[in-house]
């Protein structure tokens, strides 16, 4: 049977994002992917270079507007290191916890977003809707923005807790603990559901390795690595918690491991909220242009973001970076992107690009 | 390096320090947890290095961002297509010498 190319995008409803794939399909079966990404290149490594440390982070913000808080951190800790500045021991604790909420908004977002490209239309992806809306009024309560916060101020954050932060949140994960559980009696129970993820792109333990993906993705082809494990940052070394890991590498293990994130962030929160000093000053500087001169030669950056490690690069010149790189979780994972897709059936594409959990701001930076 | 357990390339960039080019190998390995850093200097005038692909299947992307940014020659990769922005102006982006603000529409960039 002859080869028929097809397009798919730029613009499609199951992109989170803009990503434009020129499939090759013989019959329904997808002989090769060609990925054009770079529609949401903004050049923010360039126009960093640009500004001075402390007018960046929104930039950073935009990144992943998902998990935004995320990359707001990891940018304020490499100007911190980079001008020598130790960060409140009370907020570290509230980083972590409010790190910890991100990931959690992160996956459930992610969790009904993927049921919606495999055609679990809207049910479940209101319950996660409904879930992360509590965690956004507990995130807007603290910081003062719904969806972008810009909250990281160097040494800690930009306001004082609200003063029932500690019982809000204790009730909010009790909350999202109980209503968490459920999805799992729904979802692994529909014979839909499992059969559009079950041995449906399997990534394997060395090409996973080869092709360098990142985070969940990793971990579920079988490796355990993270980066609160294995270069702990803030408190992490105090807290106890596991790195769920899968074996078989296909769509449901990458489901099942963002599934078990949530509760080990849950159980993160907990300890940190309970290990948290009683009457902690989290303040940090307010925002100047002209800080203290920064002094290393180069300063790397590791933090495990909801999607995956981040890296930020960073040669620093007096009052700005003189070039900033940035790995982004999303770029690595969606490489695999056309190894996936090798011999699976065209509908599989979006279960598949769905799996990875993808965000373009930070692939075209 | 490989050999030695590093199997897992976690970025490539460059940096531009205007008489030369940096390239940052960033490798870790996942069995040690241990990082190593290498890094290649290049002649600014006119920078090429050797493709890493047959070593880590993840360099793919990164030496194309490195070569559109950067205008770095990757030396056994025949003419890989351009990754971001197609950009095929005379200054590569990420080099110093690409002025923030200046109008690239008369000078010929695309």
């Amino acid at each position: 049977m002859a080869i028929m190319r097809i397009n798919v995008g730029p613009i499609h409803p199951s992109t989170h994002g803009v990503l434009r794939l020129v499939v090759d399909v013989d019959g329904d079966t997808i002989k090769n992917v060609e990925t054009h990404i770079g529609f949401l290149h903004r050049g923010v490594e360039k126009l960093c270079e640009t500004r001075m440390y402390m007018q960046n982070p929104s930039y950073f913000e935009k990144l992943d507007y998902i998990s935004p808080m995320s990359w707001d951190e990891i940018y304020v800790a490499s100007v911190e290191e980079a001008m020598g500045i130790e960060v409140k021991e009370a907020a570290q604790y509230a980083r972590v916890i409010l790190l910890e909420l991100q990931r959690i908004a992160n996956h459930l977002l992610w969790i009904g977003t993927l049921c919606n490209d495999i055609g679990q239309m809207f049910t479940v992806f209101m319950w996660c809707f409904r879930e992360r809306a509590e965690v956004l009024k507990l995130l807007e309560d603290v910081t003062g923005g719904r969806m972008f916060y810009v909250n990281m101020r160097l040494g800690g954050l930009n306001r004082q807790l609200p003063p029932d932060f500690r019982d809000r949140t204790h009730a909010l994960i009790d909350y999202i603990e109980g209503k968490v559980a459920e999805y799992e009696d729904v979802l692994d129970s529909n014979g839909i559901f499992m059969e559009r993820l079950k041995g449906v792109g399997v990534l394997k333990r060395r090409d996973a390795i080869d092709y360098g993906v990142a985070g969940p993705v990793l971990r579920a082809s079988g490796i355990e690595e993270d980066v609160r494990k294995s270069a702990p940052y803030y408190v992490y070394d105090r807290l106890d918690f596991s790195v769920p890991t899968k074996a078989l590498g296909d769509c449901y293990a990458r489901y099942r491991i963002r599934y078990e994130e949530i509760f080990q962030s849950i159980r993160i929160i907990r300890q940190a909220l309970d290990m948290m000093p009683e009457k902690g000053d989290v303040v940090g500087a307010p925002i100047k242009l002209i800080g203290p001169a920064a002094k290393p030669d180069v300063v790397i950056v590791r933090r495990e973001l909801p999607k995956g490690e981040g890296i930020i690069y960073m040669v620093p010149d007096k009052q700005k970076p003189y070039r900033l790189s940035i790995r982004a979780p999303g770029f690595v994972n969606l490489a695999v992107l056309p190894k996936l897709l090798e011999g699976a059936k065209f509908a599989d594409i979006f279960a598949v690009f769905g799996s990875l959990d993808i965000i373009f701001g930070e692939t075209d930076r | 390096m490989k050999a030695n357990g590093f199997d897992y390339l976690k970025k490539i960039t460059a940096v531009d320090y205007i008489q030369y080019l940096e390239v940052i190998y960033i490798i870790y390995n996942l069995s040690a947890r241990k990082e190593e850093i290498v890094k290649v200097r290049l002649d600014a005038q006119d920078p090429g290095i050797d493709t890493v692909i047959h070593v880590f299947k993840a360099a793919d992307w990164y030496e194309r961002e490195l070569s559109e940014m950067f205008g770095i020659k990757i030396i056994g990769r025949d003419a890989p297509r351009l990754l971001l922005e197609e950009w095929n102006g005379i200054d590569p982006p990420l080099r110093k010498s690409f002025a923030w603000g200046k109008d690239y529409r008369k000078t010929g960039g695309s």
